[in-house]
Formats: C-alpha cells, structure tokens, sequence
C-alpha cells in the first residue's frame, strides 16, 4: 500500500527560521522539485520529511503516523533517501547492495527479485562490482536502484546529480519519472535547473528562499529553468 | 580465499595448534600420561598440569583471540575505519591504569578481590576498563560526531598514560617489575573460571553481531543512508561499543594490553577473501582471532618471547604488507583503467 507524505505547517529548525511554515501533501504518483541557493535548508527540508530532523513547527505524516515517530525499520519499507555523495569506503558489492536494500524494504532477498531489481535500475552489469571501485557517478546509481528498490512510497534524493555527466543526469531524471509512474512520490533537491526542464515531468516545485527575500514559494506549473532562475536571483 | 572452506581450515588450524599446546609443554609428560591425565587418570601432578595449566592457557587463548577479533570488527565497522581496533575506546588505557593504581600506588581493594578469588590487579583493570566504560556511556550522548568518541578514547589513553608515570616515577624496583610484566601480556594467567566469563561474554557478542550482521552492513554505506534504511543508530552504537567494550576489557583484566590482536585481525581476514558482509565475516574473524592467539602462545612457550611482543613483530609486518599491497594493486589498478 502507497502511502501519502503530508507536511503541515511545517516550520524548520535551521537555518531558515521565519521562512513562513509549509504544508503540502505528496500523494502516491506525485513528483516536487525543490530548488534553492546554498544555504537556504533544502537538505534540512529533506532531512525533516525523511524523519532525522526533527522541525520547529508542524509535523509531517507518513500515511497517519508523524514520520518521526515511525520505528525506523517500518519507515525504511516506505520512505528512502539518496545523498549528494555515494558511500565511500563499504566494502560491499552492487548485488550486496540491492540484497540489503531488499531486506530494508521487509521483502525477501530472492536471486529473482535481486536480479530484477539490478536489472530495472541499470546495473546489473556490475553486480559483482564492489562498490567503492566504481565511479562516482556509478556508485550513485546504484544508491538510486538501492533506494528504489527499498521504498515503495516516498524518494527523497538531495542532489543526487551533483556528481554525474550529461548523461547520468539524464538517466537520473528519467528514473524520476519512472517512478512517478509506478505510483511512487518523488521529492529532488537540485540545483540543476536544464535537467529538470528537459525531463519535463516537473509541475509542482518549491523554490527556498530566506524571509528577506519573500520567503519559501510552492508553483503548481510547468517548470522551466527560466522562471525558476528569475525567483532564485530575485 | 573461498567462503565455503575457509572456516574448516581454520577450523583445522586451531584444532591443531590446540593440540599441539596440549601435548606439549615444560613439563615433558609422556603421550600416555597425557592422555591417561585428560580423562582424569594418572598422578595428581599430571592431571593438575592438563586441567588447571595447559587446558585454561589454551582455553583463554582462544577466547582471547576470538573476542579480540569481533570486537576489531565491531570497532572498524563502527567507526569506518581500518585504523579502530579494540583498543580506540580507551578502555585498555582505563585497565592499564587500573593495574598501576593497584601493582604501583598501592591501591588496595580490600576484601573484593579476595572474595572473588581474584588476583588484586585483575580486579584492577576490570574496575579501570568498567570505569571507562561506564564514563564512556554517560558521556556518549554529548558526542556531535564518531570522530568525537575517537577523541575521546585517545585522551583517556593519553591520561592515563600520563598517571601510570606518576605511579611509575614513585614505585619500587619490584613493584615496577609486577606492572611490566602484566604490559608483556600472557595466556596463563587465566583460569576456568575467567574463561567462564569470557565465553559468556563472547557468546553475547557473537550472538548481539549474528542479530545486527545487515545492520552493520548498511552502516558501511554512512549513517545517513544505513538510518533511512531502517537502522536505529543508538541501539546500534550502543551495541557495538557495549560489546567490543566489554570483550575487549575482559581480556585485558586477564590477558593484558593485548588488543593489538583485534586490530590485526579483521585486515587479515578481509585480505584472504572473506565474504563482505558480516553475516559471513563474522565467523571467519572468530576463528582467525583463535587461530592467531594460539600460534602467539606457542611462540611464547616455545621461545620465551612476551605475548605482546609477539603479537606486534608478527601482527605489525602482516599488516603493514597488506596495506602496501593493497595500495600497489589499487594504483595498478587505476592506470590500467
């Protein structure tokens, strides 16, 4: 069962306090982009959905639990996270990866499964690859199969493109829209503005900015980069 | 290396060792004696030289070894890094002073240790290493990062370091003679009822890490990720640093500051091949730690060398070979990419 990820006047702790408090839902199939300068808490926001920060104001909900609260295993099933920076230094390989993923998300670490998984996210070339002998940018794609294969509710990815090429954003992108389409709801922290114009699927985006500078804005509109740039600069 | 018979082999190296600890010794006994004293047989001398010398020496050793090991492992994993070792905690740093305070300052426990039926500087490092631990626990929730426990763990050793040369600098010459012969670290010092303790120690590690082994394994991608996976990190942190607190302060009270075995462990199983996740690491560093602490006895029976000594001019070159190794074939390996 989807569930849908709800925040009510969310206000965050840090480090933009006064912004003005947040409520949005994200039903099952729904996609936000949130854009922002440096600084402005767009990984606090995500740390906040994702139930590790705890915010000043408000609440966000998982289904009907507040995500906070949820004990950490039944919340792993649901909601999954992607860092800007894939893991350094774990020894484990992609299959590894998936198996663990599997297991995080209460579903049983079959060869069919693990197998098919590897296969919808790309990688299964690389399956006996350990991890910290790929690239960047293959690393960072199998932490997207990971946690794609983990969740079946809510993606959280704090720019997840920060270290890929033209093509890795593309892909990243497209498996945005995948998702989506699977029913899954998606939340992207980016700064890449082009990538998300090009894929096209984003109609709902929250650009972040400090009160002074009037404060957080959710558009429910088509994104174009153009648009996004004139609220960022302004 | 493969998975599916490096167990049996180590398994046979340290039935062999064992037995070749058993059956043989200072004391010269002919086969049949030993054999005939291991079944409760023989002169009363025999059988004391089988029950309370040769079989709680090897008993410990093997224990010690184990215990040492995982608790490497758990320290590595926990700290994601390959320099952690049993010994990061601070808690032999905390034995250590214990043993000073006792075999230099002339510290005296009273009735405990006679009630225990325990020598009075084992009793020492215990209470040392438990005092570290339990400061460790009621400071650990102030600690922002892991780097701050490792900060931690270094300056209590660097404190206590500093007060066992105070206790040094004012012992007499036989007094100091005690304190350096616990640093050199010895397998005989144990008995059944130490080994009693460990096992039970050491059987709730294992069982604790067997539980956590996904875990841990998700713990290696970094916190953030192994926490959206499901992972508590306080029950984990807690885990993990209670057990390999515990082992390791076990085997320091009876053992001595021997931790350097749990440092070198873990990269000499990881070296031969073993499997990547902790579900199958786990035995394999168990039977190493075993395999490596008997050897190390051996060596000491045989040659007369201090345990310590032994484990670091074995330990130190092995690892040090590794991490050469292991840096030639990355460069290697990066060229050629």
């Amino acid at each position: 069962m989807k569930l849908e990820l709800t925040c009510d006047a969310l206000e965050l702790a840090h480090p933009l306090e006064g912004a003005g408090a947040l409520s949005f839902g994200l039903p099952p199939g729904s996609a936000m982009v949130v854009l922002g300068r440096n600084g402005t808490g767009k990984s606090t926001l995500l740390r906040t959905l994702a139930g590790l920060d705890i915010p000043k104001e408000g609440a966000v909900t998982l289904g009907s639990t507040p995500v906070a609260k949820m004990p950490p295993r039944r919340r792993a099933r649901h909601l999954a996270f992607v860092s800007s920076t894939p893991p350094r230094g774990a020894a484990l390989t992609v299959q590894e990866v998936i198996e663990l993923a599997l297991e995080a998300g209460g579903r049983p670490t079959t060869m069919a499964l693990v197998q098919a998984a590897m296969d919808q996210g790309g990688i299964a070339s690389w399956a006996d690859k350990p991890i910290d002998t790929l690239s960047d940018g293959m690393a960072q794609k199998v932490m997207l199969a990971r946690a794609a294969t983990q969740a079946d509710s809510v993606v959280l990815l704090d720019e997840p493109t920060a270290f890929l090429d033209v093509v890795g954003r593309r892909e990243v992108m497209a498996a945005v829209g995948a998702w989506r389409d699977e029913g899954k709801s998606v939340v992207l922290a980016t700064h890449d503005l082009d990538a998300v114009e090009e894929a096209g699927w984003a109609n709902r985006w929250m650009v972040m900015r400090p009160p002074a500078q009037g404060g957080t804005l959710i558009m429910e509109s088509p994104f174009t980069s153009a648009a996004a740039k004139q609220l960022l600069t302004a | 290396m493969s998975a599916r018979w490096s167990n049996p082999v180590l398994m046979v190296a340290m039935v062999l060792l064992f037995a070749a600890g058993l059956f043989s010794g200072p004391a010269h006994l002919a086969w049949s004696e030993e054999w005939g004293a291991l079944s409760g047989e023989g002169s009363p001398t025999s059988v004391t030289i089988m029950w309370q010398l040769r079989l709680p020496r090897l008993m410990t050793a093997v224990l010690s070894g184990a215990s040492l090991g995982l608790a490497g492992l758990l320290m590595q994993t926990y700290f994601r890094n390959p320099l952690a070792g049993p010994s990061v905690l601070g808690v032999t740093s905390g034995a250590t002073l214990g043993v000073a305070l006792v075999a230099l300052g002339g510290a005296t426990l009273g009735w405990i240790p006679h009630a225990l039926n325990m020598a009075p500087q084992v009793m020492g490092a215990l209470l040392g290493s438990g005092a570290v631990m339990v400061l460790l626990g009621l400071v650990m929730g102030q600690f922002r990062s892991r780097t701050a426990l490792l900060i931690f763990g270094l300056m209590v050793g660097y404190l206590a370091g500093a007060l066992v040369t105070v206790l040094q600098a004012g012992a007499e010459a036989g007094a100091l003679q005690a304190f350096v012969h616990w640093g050199m670290g010895s397998f005989a010092q144990g008995g059944w009822a130490p080994c009693t303790i460990m096992a039970v120690a050491l059987v709730a590690a294992v069982f604790w890490a067997n539980r956590a082994a996904s875990r841990l394994d998700m713990w290696t991608m970094g916190a953030l990720t192994a926490r959206t996976m499901g992972v508590d990190e306080r029950s984990l942190s807690w885990g993990a640093l209670g057990m390999a607190g515990v082992l390791a302060g076990l085997v320091t009270a009876w053992c001595g500051p021997i931790a350097f075995l749990g440092l070198a462990t873990p990269h000499l199983v990881r070296a031969a091949g073993a499997p990547r996740r902790h579900a199958g690491l786990i035995w394999p560093v168990l039977l190493t730690g075993a395999t490596l602490a008997l050897f190390a006895d051996g060596v000491v029976r045989w040659f007369g060398v201090p345990l310590n000594a032994v484990l670091s001019l074995v330990g130190a070159p092995v690892v040090l070979m590794l991490i050469i190794g292991k840096g030639r074939w990355s460069t290697s390996k990066a060229k050629g990419a």
